[in-house]
C-alpha cells in the first residue's frame, strides 16, 4: 500500500486534499466540543469492557459502506459504476433472517434460536450477492453493457427479490451469534470495526499482492494498450463486479445484525450513492485509472464524519444532507481538474526551481 | 459544366432505411411491446375494466409527474449526461409550496416562482459544474440531489399538507368526458373518466420537448453534442451554452413534476418521491433513449412512461400478486429494452460494413 | 437561392479558361519544436487559388503538424501564415474555419445521428416563424450535393452512408460556408475505386470555381492524377514543392524516403546459421479487402525488414501475426506448431512479441510507472495469481534500464511524463522482457533522435546474436538495408517482392516501391 502512495504524485495530490479535509472537519468537532476526539473503555450492564467514544463510533457506523466502497472502487478504476449494491444489501438481510427468525408458529416466545443451520444464514446471503455480481459482471464484461443500466436492472428487480424471499414480512431473530455481528465486541473493539479491517486487508491483498490491482489499473488507463499486452478485460472486469457482490453482501449481514430484522424497503438505501461519492472523494477518477483503497476509506469516515458532527451538535438529522452535500460539492471543485491545474499552476510558479511540475 | 457522375438512392431503399434505422426501430419497439402488454392486460382483465376509459386515462395522470420529468430527462440524456436531482428538485418543490402557502401563507403563486427559481438556479449551476469544471454529471447531479433532499430536511422534517384554495382548485379541475347517451343527451361516460390538470401539463410538455427538439436550433444542437461532442465543437456549435441550458431546462421540467406531484397528493414531504429519479430514467430507456446521447424521441418517451405504467397496473388488476413483482418484472422489461438496443447497434454496424 | 452556389469569381478566368493562380496562402519560415523533438523547421508552404497542392511526407515528416498550425490546433513557435496577403494566427479549429480555412478530417468530424442536410447546415438553419425551415434545408442540401454528383436521400441519418458520402456531405458544408482553402486530410484511405473517381471530379470542380486545395494523402497514384502541385516533407523539414508534371515517381519517391545524409553507423548484420531452422512459418495469410495473401518465413536469428510505403499493409500483416486481427485465410506456425491466436495473450504466450506503432494508443499505459509498464506482458502471460516479486520487477525494470538507456529519474515515475524516444524504449524494453522467439517491432524508430535510433537498431541485432528472430518495419529504406538480412517490399497491401538484404541498394527498393512505369494512373 505504500508504493500506492508514494508512486502516484496525482493521486497523492486528491488523497491529501481529502486527509486534510477528515483532519479539518474532526478539528471542527474538537474546537465545538473538547470531548468529541475523547476516546475510553467503559463496561457495560452485562460485563464486557468496549471502546466508546466519537471517532469510534464514526469508523463503526461507517462500517457498511466502507466494506461495500472497496470493491466500487476497483469497479470505478475500471471505469464503470455499480448502482445494484443497496438492494444487494437489502437480499442479504432478508435471506439471512429468512433463516433465523423467530418463527411464532414453532415458539411461543423469542429467543436464541435459529430456524436453519447457522453457517447457512451466513453462507447462503453471501453465495446469492455474489452470484448477483456474477450478473453484473457478465452484463458488463461480456455483453459490453453499460454499466449504469446494466446495474440498475438489479437495483430495481433486487428489493423486489427481497420481498420475495420474506413474503414481504419483516423477521426479527433474538439469535446471539448473529446479533454479535452487529452488536458485540471483541478485546473491546466492536465486530463491524473488526470485520471492516479484515476486509480492507483481504482486499488490499488480493490486489497489491497479486497483480490484480496493476490490471485493473492498466485496464481502466488504457484498454487498448492493456489488450495488445496481453490482459483480458473482460476476466478483470468480471472480478470486480463479483467481489462488490460478495461485500455488499457482507454489508448487508451487519446491518441487518444491527437492526436484528430485516429491513427489505430501507436497507442498503442510499448506499451506492455513499459508497461512489466515497470513492470519489477519496481520489480515485470516476473515468478510471489508478486507485486509492486508503482514499476510498478516508472518503467513507469523511462521510460519516460530516453526519456524526451534525447530528452531535444537535443540529437536526434533516440537516445532515444538506451539510454534506456542501462539502462533497466544496471537495469536488477542490479536485476537479481546473482548479487544481490552477493550485498546481501557482506553486511551481512560487517553487523557482525549473522541472517536473509537482504534485 | 464538367461531368458530374450521378449516384441514386432508390425509394426502395430509403423505405427500407425508414424501417431498419436504429433509432426509428427502438421507438417502435417500445410502442410495440406497449400495445402488446395492453392488448395482454385487455384480454386478461377487460371485464374488470382494464380497457375502460378511465384507466387510460389514470395512466396519464397518475404518472403525469414522471412524464413531465421525463421531458426534461430526455434532453439531458440525448446529450450524454444524465441527471440525479430530479426527484430531489421536484419533492422540494412541493416543500416549499407546501410551506409557503401553509406556515408562510405566501399565495400559492409566490411559492411556485421560488421554487422555479430554485429548481432552473440549481439546474443551470449543475451544467456550468459538468461543463467548465469538467465534473462527471452522475457525480454533479448526485451532489445537487443530495443539497436539494437536505434543503427539504431543513424547511420541515414532517410532511405538511396544503389547503389553499387555489391549489385545491388546481387539482379538482377536471373535463369530464361525454358522450351522448341514447336519448341524445350528453352524459357523463360509465366508469368515470375525466381529463384532469396533470394530464393537460403532461400532453403539453410532451409537445413542448418535442417542437424543441426538432424545430429549434437549441434542440438540433443538443442532438449534435449527443452524437459526438467533439465534432460539434469544430462545426462551431454552442456547446458550452447549450449544455448548461439544458440542465437548466431539466431543472424547470423537476419542479413542474414537484408541482404536478403536489397536485397529486396535495402535501410536501421531505421523504416523498424516493428513488422516482431512476423510476425517470429507466422510462427514458425504455422509450428508446440511448444512454450514450444523441438518439431519443419525445414520442418515444412518452410510450415509454405508459409501457412503464401498464405492468403495476396488470398487477394491480390481478390482485393476488404482492405488488413488488412489479419491481422485477419493469427490471427484466428495463434488461430487455438493453439488450434490444445493444443487439440494434451491433447489426446496424454490421450492416455499415457490408456496404 | 442557390447564393452558396455560385461561382466565386467570376472575373477569374483568363481567355484559356483556368483560373489565375493568385497565392491565397504563403506559409513562410514555420517552426514547431514539441518536448523531445523538432517537429517542423523553417517549413515553408504556398498555395495559389484554383489549385491543387498535394503536401506529402511519411507519419513523423511533419505534415500533420503544419495542418494542425494552419488550423489553428498548434500555435506555432516562430514564422508567419498569410492568408490572401495579410497576415493571420488563428487559434482555433472554428477560428480558422471563420476565416475561411475548412478541414475535411479521416474521420469525418460531422455528427452522425444528424441527417446529412442537418450536417450540411446545423448551426446556421434558416428558420421560418420561428421555427427550423426544414424544407428549405433539405432542398438546399440536395442541391449541394447534386452539384457534387450525389442524388441522395439526405433526410437520412449521416451514419448510413458510407465514408465516401459523408465526406462529400463535410465538403458540401464547407463550400456552403464560402471556404476558400480546403483541407482533404486523407480522404482516400477508406473509398473505392469508383468514390476516389467521384471525389476527385469534385475536387477539379471546387478548384475552378476559384478553392485552393490541400490534399494529404500517402498514395502516390493519386498525387499524379489529381494534383497540379506538390510539397514533400521529411523529418520535419521541408525537401521541395515541385510542379506535379516536372517530377517522375521514382523522384518523388526518393525525395520522401530517400537517405539522410547525416548519419553514420557502425553496424554489424546478423549472421543466422546456416543450418537454422525456420522460426515462423506464415503461408498466404489474408483478410479479404485488407491485405492479400502472403506467405514468408523467418529463420533463427534473421532480422527480416520490411519496407513499403505507409498503407502498403505492412502493419496489417504484422497485426494478423499476433492475433491483434484474425486471419481469415492461411496458417501461421511457430517452430513448426500450427498456432490458433484469438488475442495477444496467445501470441505472447507462443513467444511471438510485438511492438505497435502508435506508441500513444497501444503502447503507454500513461498513469502507471516505468516499472510496470515493462513488466506488463511479463505478468499478463503469468496470469494475476502468480505477480513477479517485488524483487524481481525491479530488477528486470533496472536492467533494461540501462540495456536501453532510458532516461528517467527512477523506474517509478509516471510513463506518460517520458519524452517520446523513451516512452518507445519502455515499450520495446515491455517485450524484450518477455523473451521472445520473434519479435515484431513496427516503426520503432520513428519519432525519436539519431542516437537513440542507432540504439535500437544494435539491440535488435544484438537480440538476432541470441539465436531470435526480427521482423524490423520501418519506411527509412537505409534502416532496413543496414540491418536487414532479408528484406520483404510491400506495395498496395500485398507483397511485392523479397530481396536479399546484402545484395541491394536503396535505389532498387525505391524503385520497386514506385513500381516505375508498369501501373496505370487511377483516372
Amino acid at each position: 500500500m505504500r508504493k500506492t502512495m508514494l508512486s502516484s504524485a496525482f493521486i497523492r495530490s486528491k488523497l491529501f486534499w481529502a486527509i486534510v479535509a477528515e483532519l479539518l472537519i474532526l478539528l471542527v468537532g474538537f474546537i465545538l466540543r473538547p470531548d468529541f476526539l475523547s476516546i475510553q473503555l467503559r463496561t457495560l450492564s452485562d460485563g464486557t469492557t468496549v471502546l466508546f467514544g466519537t471517532p469510534v463510533d464514526i469508523f463503526n457506523r461507517a462500517s457498511e459502506i466502507t466494506i461495500i466502497a472497496m470493491g466500487m472502487t476497483l469497479v470505478i478504476a475500471l471505469g464503470g459504476t455499480d448502482i445494484s449494491v443497496g438492494a444487494l444489501v437489502a437480499v442479504s438481510g432478508a435471506i439471512a433472517l429468512k433463516f433465523l427468525r423467530w418463527d411464532v408458529l414453532v415458539y411461543t416466545t423469542p429467543g436464541d434460536y435459529t430456524v436453519k443451520p447457522y453457517y447457512l444464514a451466513l453462507l447462503l446471503p453471501l453465495m446469492t450477492c455474489t452470484l448477483m455480481g456474477l450478473f453484473n459482471g457478465v452484463l458488463i464484461g461480456k455483453l459490453k453493457l453499460q454499466p449504469i443500466i446494466a446495474t440498475l436492472i438489479l437495483m430495481v428487480g433486487g428489493r423486489g427479490i427481497a420481498q420475495i424471499v420474506t413474503n414481504g414480512k419483516q423477521f426479527t431473530t433474538q439469535y446471539t451469534p448473529f446479533k454479535f455481528i452487529g452488536n458485540g465486541s471483541v478485546l473491546g473493539i466492536p465486530v463491524p470495526i473488526l470485520i471492516t479491517l479484515v476486509v480492507i486487508l483481504a482486499v488490499v491483498l488480493f490486489v497489491r499482492r497479486t497483480s490484480f490491482g496493476m490490471f485493473v489499473e492498466s485496464v481502466g488507463i488504457n484498454p487498448n494498450a492493456s489488450r495488445v499486452s496481453g490482459l483480458r478485460s473482460d476476466t478483470i472486469i468480471i472480478i470486480a463486479y463479483v467481489l462488490t457482490g460478495l461485500l455488499s453482501g457482507i454489508s448487508g449481514l451487519i446491518y441487518s445484525s444491527r437492526i436484528s430484522s430485516n429491513d427489505s424497503n430501507n436497507a442498503g438505501l442510499g448506499y451506492e450513492m455513499d459508497a461512489i461519492l466515497a470513492v470519489v472523494i477519496g481520489g480515485t477518477s470516476m473515468t478510471g485509472g489508478k486507485f486509492s483503497l486508503l482514499g476510498t476509506l478516508v472518503g467513507s469516515l469523511i462521510i460519516r464524519t460530516i453526519t456524526t458532527l451534525v447530528l452531535y451538535f444537535g443540529v437536526v438529522s434533516e440537516a445532515i444532507m444538506a451539510f454534506k452535500a456542501l462539502i462533497i460539492a466544496v471537495v469536488i471543485v477542490l479536485q476537479s481538474e481546473p482548479v487544481r491545474n490552477a493550485i498546481a499552476k501557482q506553486r511551481s510558479k512560487r517553487t523557482a526551481l525549473g522541472g517536473e511540475a509537482r504534485a | 459544366m464538367p461531368e458530374i457522375k450521378t449516384m441514386t438512392i432508390t425509394p426502395g431503399r430509403r423505405m427500407r432505411n425508414l424501417l431498419t434505422n436504429p433509432k426509428y426501430l427502438m421507438v417502435y419497439a417500445t410502442i410495440g411491446i406497449f400495445l402488446l402488454i395492453y392488448l395482454f392486460g385487455a384480454l386478461l382483465y377487460g371485464g374488470k375494466g382494464f380497457t375502460s376509459v378511465r384507466t387510460f386515462m389514470l395512466f396519464f395522470s397518475d404518472n403525469a409527474y414522471i412524464g413531465i420529468s421525463a421531458v426534461g430527462m430526455t434532453m439531458v440524456l440525448i446529450t450524454g449526461g444524465i441527471d440525479l436531482s430530479v426527484a430531489a428538485v421536484a419533492s422540494l418543490t412541493g416543500m416549499i409550496v407546501a410551506y409557503g402557502t401553509t406556515v408562510l401563507n405566501a399565495h400559492p403563486l409566490v411559492c411556485i416562482g421560488a421554487a422555479l427559481l430554485v429548481g432552473v438556479g440549481l439546474g443551470a449551476l449543475m451544467g456550468a459544474c459538468i461543463q467548465y469544471l469538467n465534473v462527471p454529471p452522475f457525480i454533479t447531479t448526485l451532489t445537487g440531489m443530495f443539497f436539494a433532499r437536505g434543503v427539504c430536511s431543513l424547511i420541515s422534517r414532517e410532511s405538511i399538507s396544503i389547503k389553499h384554495s387555489l391549489i385545491d382548485a388546481m387539482a379538482g379541475f377536471k373535463i369530464y368526458l361525454t358522450w351522448p347517451n341514447a336519448q341524445g343527451e350528453w352524459v357523463k361516460i360509465k366508469p368515470v373518466a375525466s381529463i384532469d390538470l396533470n394530464i393537460i401539463a403532461f400532453i403539453l410538455m410532451i409537445v413542448l420537448g418535442a417542437i424543441i427538439l426538432q424545430k429549434t436550433r437549441f434542440g438540433r444542437n443538443v442532438y449534435a453534442i449527443g452524437g459526438n461532442e467533439q465534432s460539434a465543437t469544430l462545426m462551431g456549435l454552442p456547446v458550452a451554452r447549450t449544455k448548461v441550458l439544458v440542465y437548466a431546462f431539466n431543472g424547470l421540467c423537476s419542479v413542474l413534476a414537484g408541482i404536478s406531484y403536489m397536485l397529486y397528493v396535495k402535501s410536501g414531504w421531505n421523504l416523498s418521491l424516493q428513488g422516482a429519479e431512476l423510476d425517470v430514467i429507466s422510462a427514458c430507456v425504455i422509450g428508446g433513449v440511448m444512454l450514450s446521447g444523441g438518439v431519443g424521441y419525445m414520442i418515444g418517451t412518452l410510450f415509454g412512461v405508459l409501457l412503464k405504467a401498464t405492468i403495476p397496473a396488470i398487477i394491480t388488476f390481478n390482485g393476488s400478486m404482492n405488488s413488488w413483482w412489479a419491481k422485477i418484472f419493469t427490471s427484466l422489461l428495463l434488461l430487455l429494452f438493453i439488450i434490444i438496443q445493444r443487439a440494434v447497434i451491433a447489426s446496424s454496424q454490421r450492416v455499415k460494413k457490408k456496404e | 437561392m442557390d447564393e452558396g452556389l455560385t461561382l466565386i469569381h467570376p472575373s477569374q478566368y483568363n481567355r484559356k479558361g483556368d483560373c489565375l493562380q493568385d497565392i491565397i496562402l504563403e506559409m513562410k519560415d514555420i517552426e514547431m519544436t514539441f518536448p523531445g523533438v523538432k517537429a517542423l523547421g523553417r517549413v515553408d508552404f504556398t498555395l495559389r487559388s484554383g489549385q491543387i497542392h498535394a503536401l506529402l511526407g511519411e507519419n513523423g515528416a511533419g505534415k500533420s503538424t503544419l495542418i494542425k498550425v494552419l488550423t489553428g490546433v498548434h500555435r506555432m513557435d516562430a514564422g508567419t501564415i498569410l492568408f490572401e496577403g495579410t497576415p493571420i494566427r488563428p487559434t482555433s479549429p472554428m477560428d480558422a474555419q471563420k476565416q475561411g480555412i475548412s478541414t475535411v478530417y479521416q474521420e469525418v468530424n460531422l455528427c452522425p445521428n444528424l441527417t446529412v442536410a442537418e450536417n450540411i447546415f446545423i448551426g446556421r438553419q434558416p428558420m421560418r416563424k420561428g421555427q427550423i425551415d426544414w424544407k428549405t434545408i433539405n432542398h438546399r442540401a440536395h442541391e449541394l450535393m447534386l452539384r457534387m454528383g450525389m442524388d441522395i436521400d439526405v433526410t437520412l441519418p449521416l451514419a448510413i452512408y458510407p465514408i465516401a458520402i459523408q465526406q462529400m456531405a463535410s465538403i458540401a458544408r464547407a463550400v456552403d460556408i464560402n471556404a476558400r482553402i480546403l483541407i482533404l486530410d486523407e480522404p482516400t484511405s477508406s473509398l473505392d475505386e469508383n468514390e476516389v473517381r467521384n471525389l476527385f471530379s469534385v475536387m477539379r470542380e471546387l478548384k475552378n470555381q476559384g478553392m485552393g486545395v490541400i490534399f494529404i494523402t500517402h498514395f502516390l497514384d493519386q498525387v499524379y492524377a489529381v494534383a497540379d502541385q506538390l510539397t514533400v516533407l521529411r523529418n520535419g523539414r521541408l525537401i521541395g514543392e515541385y510542379p506535379v508534371r516536372e517530377i517522375s515517381k521514382l523522384e518523388l519517391v526518393t525525395a520522401m524516403i530517400g537517405k539522410d545524409i547525416n548519419e553514420i553507423y557502425n553496424l554489424q548484420k546478423a549472421q543466422p546459421q546456416e543450418d537454422a531452422s525456420i522460426v515462423l512459418d506464415a503461408q498466404n495469410i489474408g483478410i479479404p479487402g485488407k491485405v492479400e495473401d502472403i506467405s514468408l518465413q523467418v529463420k533463427e536469428g534473421e532480422l527480416v525488414g520490411f519496407a513499403g510505403l505507409l498503407g502498403s499493409g505492412r502493419t496489417e500483416t504484422a497485426e494478423m501475426l499476433f492475433g491483434v486481427t484474425h486471419a481469415i485465410r492461411g496458417s501461421i506456425a511457430m517452430h513448426g506448431e500450427v498456432l490458433t491466436l484469438k488475442a495477444p495473450l496467445d501470441a505472447i504466450r507462443k513467444k511471438i512479441a510485438f511492438c505497435p506503432e502508435d506508441r500513444k494508443r497501444d503502447g503507454i499505459v500513461a498513469d502507471l510507472s516505468v516499472r510496470e509498464n515493462i513488466a506488463l506482458a511479463v505478468q499478463a502471460t503469468r496470469g494475476f495469481l502468480h505477480p513477479l516479486p517485488q524483487k524481481e520487477q525491479q530488477e528486470l525494470a533496472d536492467k533494461y534500464i540501462q540495456l536501453l538507456s532510458i532516461m528517467t529519474p527512477d523506474a517509478d515515475k509516471k510513463v506518460g511524463e517520458l519524452s517520446g524516444g523513451n516512452q518507445q524504449k519502455v515499450i520495446l524494453a515491455r517485450w524484450m522482457a518477455t523473451n521472445p522467439d520473434l519479435l515484431i517491432l513496427d516503426e520503432p524508430t520513428r519519432g525519436i533522435d539519431v542516437g537513440a535510433k542507432a540504439e535500437i537498431q544494435r539491440l535488435m541485432l544484438e537480440m538476432c546474436k541470441e539465436d531470435r528472430s526480427v521482423i524490423f518495419i520501418s519506411s527509412e529504406i537505409d534502416e532496413i538495408i543496414r540491418c536487414s538480412n532479408r528484406i520483404i517490399v510491400m506495395r498496395d497491401l500485398a507483397k511485392a517482392a523479397e530481396v536479399d538484404g546484402s545484395a541491394c541498394t536503396q535505389a532498387d527498393i525505391l524503385s520497386i516501391i514506385a513500381n516505375e512505369g508498369t501501373k496505370e494512373e487511377v483516372v
